[in-house]
C-alpha cells in the first residue's frame, strides 16, 4: 500500500445555476493576460451541448486520453512515443483557434469619440488576437450564452447511445431540458498531459496531487493539449508555452479556497483531501469501461482506517493532514455515499473532480393540449426523468446506468425524507421504501441533506494544512541546499524565446 | 608533403621503376609548389605562363581556346594588355580589337585574371623573348607522374563521381561538372560538361589544368586543395576516355551555360509536389477544425 494525498473536488450539479461567476473569478485572477484571452481554466457548459472547445468529448476528433490495449495497459490515444516523435513538429490533432473561439472585445471608444450624426454610434467587435474588426461567430458555450441556435445542443457527443426519437424529445417544447456543467482541470491520478509532454515540463505534485506545467521547462510542443481529453491545457500564443489550471495553489497553501470555489454563488463546489493507494492504480485501469467508476472508487482509502493512517505517515503525510481528510466532504460524496461520479471515466485518466449528477425538475406533459404538471407521485421517478439516464451515464459513468441511477435515487430519497419531515404530505412507507432502495438510513439521509443544503464554507472547503516545509523534505533534494540556492525564483516575465 | 609522397609511393603499382618515378614526382611537385613563390619573388615567366595561361594560350604554337600570344607585345601596348588581362569582358565593350577577339573565339570568354604588375611584366618579357627568338613555348611541368594503366579509368570515374574522396579535401568534380553517363541525375551544371574535354584541350594543357586549374571559380578552391599526382593521372585517364564512350558529345565552351536545364527545373517542381502530396497523405487524418464543419453540416 502506497498511500498518497490528493486534493480532490466535488461539483454538485443539482445546485449549479450557471451564472459563470466561477469563470469570471478565474479569468480575472489568472487569464486576463496577452495570449491567454481565449483560455478558460474554469468554464461552464450547458448540457446538452458541445462544450468548449467544440465537441471536446469526441475523441475521434481530438485523440485525447488513454485507450486500453489488449494486454490491459493504457496507451495514449494520440499514439506511442514513435508517432509522437514523427509528429513533433506537426501535431495533427490540435484544436483550431476557431474550435475554442476567437477572443474578442469591442471598440468602446467609438461610443464616446464618434462625431454627432443621425445614428447612434456602435462599438464594433475587435479580435483580441489580431486587433482587427471581426465578425463574432462563436464563444465558449456559444448557443446558450449568446448564440441561440439549436446547432450546438443537437451535436452533443453524448447522444451517441440515444435513438433519434429520444434525441428529438429532448428539444421538444415543454420537454426541453438542460443543465450546467462547470469544468476545471481534473488533476487526474493518471494524467495524460504529463505522459504526453516531450519536455517533461508537466508534473503532478507529490504532496497534494496538483498537476502543474513548469513554465521554465515547457517548450510549447503542445502534446499536452492533444493528450488531455478534457482539453484543459491551453497554449499561450504570446509566451509560446502551455498553461493550465493550477488549482490556485498559492491560495491553497495559505489556507484559502481556490478563486472559483470561493466565488461560487450556488455553493456547489466542495474541496478536500483524499487518500488513495498508488500501488493499485495500474490495476484500476485494467478493468472494462463499465467497471471503471467502481475501480476508481476502490483505490480511495478510508482516512479513519488505522492501517491506512500508519502507511500514510510512513509516506510523510502529517497527522493534521489526515485529520483534514477525515472531514473531507469529497470523501463523503464519493466514497461513503457514492453520489459523486467522475466525468467521462472512459478517458482513463482517473479524474479527481467528481460530479453529483443533477436531479432534474418535475416532468410536465401535454395531454390533448392540456399542460399537466401533476404526477401520481410528488416527484417524478428518475426513470421518467427529462434527461435519459443513458445520457447522464455517458457523461458520468462511462455508460454504466446503474451508477448514475443510484446517485439520483439517493438524492430522490433524501428529498422525500425531508418532505415527510417538513411538509408531511408523503407517507412514511414511501420514504422508507425509497431509503431502503439505496440502502440508506435516516442518519445518512440527514447528513446528505445537511452537506448538500446547509454547509458552511469550512464544511465545503476543507483544505489540508499544506506544510510546505514538509513537502520540501519529501523531495529527495537536500533541503538545506535548496534553502541556500533557491533565490527569488524567476523574476522576469515569461517571454517567448527567452 | 614527403609523408604524402611516401603514401603514394606505397600505393604505386609500378614497383620496379618506383624510385625513379618517386624522384620525378618529387621534382614535379616541388617545382609546382615553388612555381608560385618563385613567380612572385623571381618573376619566373615560364612557370607563371604555364600555370596561369598555358591551358588556353600558347606562344608560337598556334591558337588554342584563346589566341596565340606570339607577337602580342608588338601588336598592343603594355597598358592595353594589362587592362585586357584584368577584365577581358570590360574591354570587349570599349575596344574594337578586343571585341573582334571575342567574336573570333566565341563562345569562350577569358576569365578575369589576378596578376600583379611584376608578374605581368615577367610574362610579357617571356613572350618578347620567345617572339624575338621565334621559338615555341614548351611547358616543363605538364607531364603525368606515371604511365596510364586501364585501372586508372575506373579509379578516375570514382574520383570524378565522388565515390572516392579527393585526398586534399577538394569537392569532387561532379559537384560542378558533368560527363555523359555519370550518376542518375548527371553532375553539376555550374561548370561546363567535360565529356569532350580531351578534344577541347590537348594533353599537356589538360594535365596543366588538372595540376593547377586557373579558372576563377576553381582557382579559389584548388589553390589550397590541390589534386595529388596520382589523382591527376586517374582523372586524366578518365576524361581522356570519356569522349570515346560518348562519341557524339559536343565540345562545351569553358564558360558555364547561363541558362538552367528546364528538365531539371521541372524535375525539381515534380519532386516538391510529390513530397507535399506525400505529407498530405501521411497527415490525412489531421484536424481540419471541428466547429465550422459542424455548423456547416447542421445548416444543410
Amino acid at each position: 500500500m502506497d498511500v498518497r494525498l490528493q486534493i480532490s473536488m466535488v461539483f454538485h450539479l443539482d445546485k449549479c445555476i450557471g451564472c459563470h461567476t466561477c469563470s469570471i473569478a478565474c479569468k480575472n485572477v489568472w487569464t486576463d493576460r496577452k495570449g491567454a484571452e481565449y483560455m478558460w481554466w474554469n468554464n461552464v457548459e450547458t448540457k446538452p451541448g458541445t462544450g468548449y472547445p467544440t465537441k471536446w468529448e469526441d475523441q475521434s476528433k481530438y485523440n485525447g486520453g488513454w485507450e486500453k490495449q489488449e494486454n490491459g495497459k493504457p496507451e495514449l490515444k494520440m499514439g506511442n512515443r514513435a508517432s509522437k516523435l514523427i509528429n513533433i513538429f506537426h501535431n495533427p490533432s490540435l484544436p483550431k483557434m476557431d474550435d475554442y473561439y476567437e477572443p474578442f472585445t469591442y471598440k468602446y471608444e467609438d461610443l464616446f469619440d464618434s462625431p454627432e450624426g443621425a445614428d447612434q454610434p456602435t462599438a464594433r467587435p475587435i479580435s483580441m488576437v489580431t486587433g482587427k474588426f471581426m465578425d463574432i461567430e462563436a464563444g465558449p458555450n456559444w448557443d446558450d450564452d449568446l448564440g441561440g441556435s439549436p446547432v450546438y445542443g443537437e451535436n452533443d457527443p453524448n447522444f451517441k447511445g440515444l435513438t433519434p426519437e429520444e434525441q428529438q424529445e429532448l428539444f421538444d417544447v415543454e420537454r426541453l431540458v438542460f443543465f450546467y456543467l462547470p469544468r476545471i482541470c481534473n488533476h487526474c491520478l493518471n494524467p495524460a498531459c504529463v505522459a504526453a509532454c516531450p519536455s517533461g515540463a508537466i508534473y503532478k505534485r507529490g504532496e497534494d496531487g496538483i498537476v502543474l506545467i513548469n513554465q521554465e521547462v515547457c517548450r510549447g510542443w503542445r502534446m499536452c493539449v492533444t493528450a488531455c481529453p478534457y482539453k484543459k491545457t491551453y497554449y499561450n500564443w504570446s509566451t509560446g508555452k502551455s498553461e493550465k489550471c493550477i488549482l490556485c495553489f498559492p491560495r491553497l497553501e495559505t489556507g484559502q479556497a481556490p478563486a472559483c470555489f470561493h466565488s461560487c454563488v450556488g455553493r456547489i463546489r466542495y474541496l478536500g483531501g483524499i487518500l488513495y493507494d498508488a500501488d493499485r492504480l495500474v490495476d484500476a485501469l485494467k478493468v472494462d469501461d463499465d467497471k471503471l467508476v467502481e475501480a476508481h472508487r476502490d483505490i480511495i482509502l478510508d482516512p479513519r482506517d488505522p492501517v491506512v493512517r500508519e502507511k500514510a505517515k510512513e509516506n510523510g503525510i502529517d497527522e493534521r493532514t489526515l485529520e483534514a481528510c477525515e472531514r473531507s466532504p469529497v470523501y463523503r460524496y464519493v466514497k461513503e455515499w457514492k453520489m459523486a461520479l467522475p466525468l467521462h471515466s472512459e478517458f482513463r485518466t482517473l479524474p479527481m473532480l467528481f460530479y453529483v449528477p443533477p436531479l432534474l425538475p418535475v416532468m410536465a406533459k401535454t395531454d390533448d393540449g392540456v399542460y399537466e404538471t401533476a404526477n401520481e407521485e410528488l416527484f417524478s421517478p428518475i426513470e421518467k426523468a427529462r434527461l435519459p439516464i443513458k445520457y447522464l451515464a455517458s457523461l458520468f459513468s462511462a455508460g454504466n446506468t446503474g451508477q448514475v441511477s443510484y446517485a439520483l435515487k439517493k438524492q430522490y430519497a433524501v428529498r422525500l425524507f425531508k418532505r415527510l419531515e417538513t411538509v408531511g404530505d408523503v407517507t412514511k412507507e414511501v420514504v422508507e421504501h425509497a431509503l431502503a432502495e439505496c440502502g440508506m438510513d435516516a442518519a445518512e439521509a440527514e447528513a446528505v441533506y445537511r452537506l448538500t443544503s446547509l454547509p458552511t464554507m469550512d464544511e465545503r472547503v476543507v483544505i489540508p494544512p499544506m506544510h510546505r516545509e514538509e513537502a520540501m523534505a519529501m523531495l529527495d533534494d537536500d533541503m538545506w541546499e535548496q534553502k541556500g540556492s533557491a533565490g527569488f525564483g524567476f523574476r522576469e516575465a515569461p517571454v517567448r524565446g527567452a | 608533403m614527403r609523408t604524402v609522397m611516401r603514401e603514394q609511393f606505397r600505393q604505386s603499382r609500378a614497383g620496379e621503376i618506383a624510385i625513379r618515378w618517386y624522384l620525378t614526382i618529387l621534382l614535379v611537385i616541388a617545382g609546382t609548389l615553388f612555381a608560385a613563390d618563385r613567380a612572385r619573388g623571381q618573376d619566373d615567366g615560364a612557370k607563371l605562363f604555364e600555370t596561369r595561361c598555358y591551358s588556353c594560350h600558347n606562344i608560337g604554337g598556334g591558337d588554342k581556346q584563346g589566341p596565340d600570344l606570339k607577337g602580342v607585345t608588338e601588336r598592343q601596348s603594355r597598358e592595353w594588355i594589362e587592362e585586357f588581362v584584368k577584365s577581358p569582358s570590360a574591354m570587349r565593350s570599349k575596344d574594337p580589337v578586343a571585341a573582334e577577339l571575342f567574336k573570333r573565339f566565341s563562345p569562350t570568354i577569358m576569365p578575369d585574371q589576378t596578376l600583379s604588375p611584376s608578374e605581368l611584366d615577367s610574362i610579357i618579357s617571356l613572350i618578347k623573348n620567345l617572339t624575338s627568338k621565334n621559338e615555341t613555348f614548351v611547358p616543363s611541368g605538364a607531364k603525368l607522374s606515371r604511365a596510364i594503366v586501364p585501372a586508372d579509368i575506373v579509379a578516375g570515374k570514382e574520383l570524378f563521381a565522388g565515390e572516392i574522396r579527393l585526398a586534399n579535401g577538394a569537392p569532387s568534380c561532379n559537384s560542378c561538372h558533368s560527363v555523359n553517363g555519370i550518376g542518375a541525375l548527371g553532375g553539376g551544371t555550374l561548370g561546363p560538361d567535360l565529356t569532350a574535354v580531351n578534344i577541347k584541350y590537348r594533353d599537356p594543357e589538360l594535365i596543366s589544368i588538372l595540376q593547377a586549374p586557373n579558372f576563377p571559380t576553381m582557382n579559389t578552391i584548388f589553390t589550397n586543395h590541390k589534386l595529388t599526382d596520382e589523382e591527376v593521372v586517374q582523372l586524366f585517364a578518365y576524361l581522356q576516355n570519356a569522349k570515346q564512350l560518348n562519341p557524339t558529345a559536343a565540345v562545351v565552351p569553358t564558360q558555364a551555360a547561363a541558362t538552367t536545364d528546364p528538365g531539371f527545373l521541372i524535375l525539381g517542381f515534380a519532386a516538391a509536389t510529390l513530397v507535399l502530396v506525400g505529407l498530405n497523405i501521411f497527415w490525412r487524418k489531421r484536424s481540419h477544425g471541428v466547429r465550422k464543419e459542424m455548423v456547416r453540416r447542421s445548416r444543410i
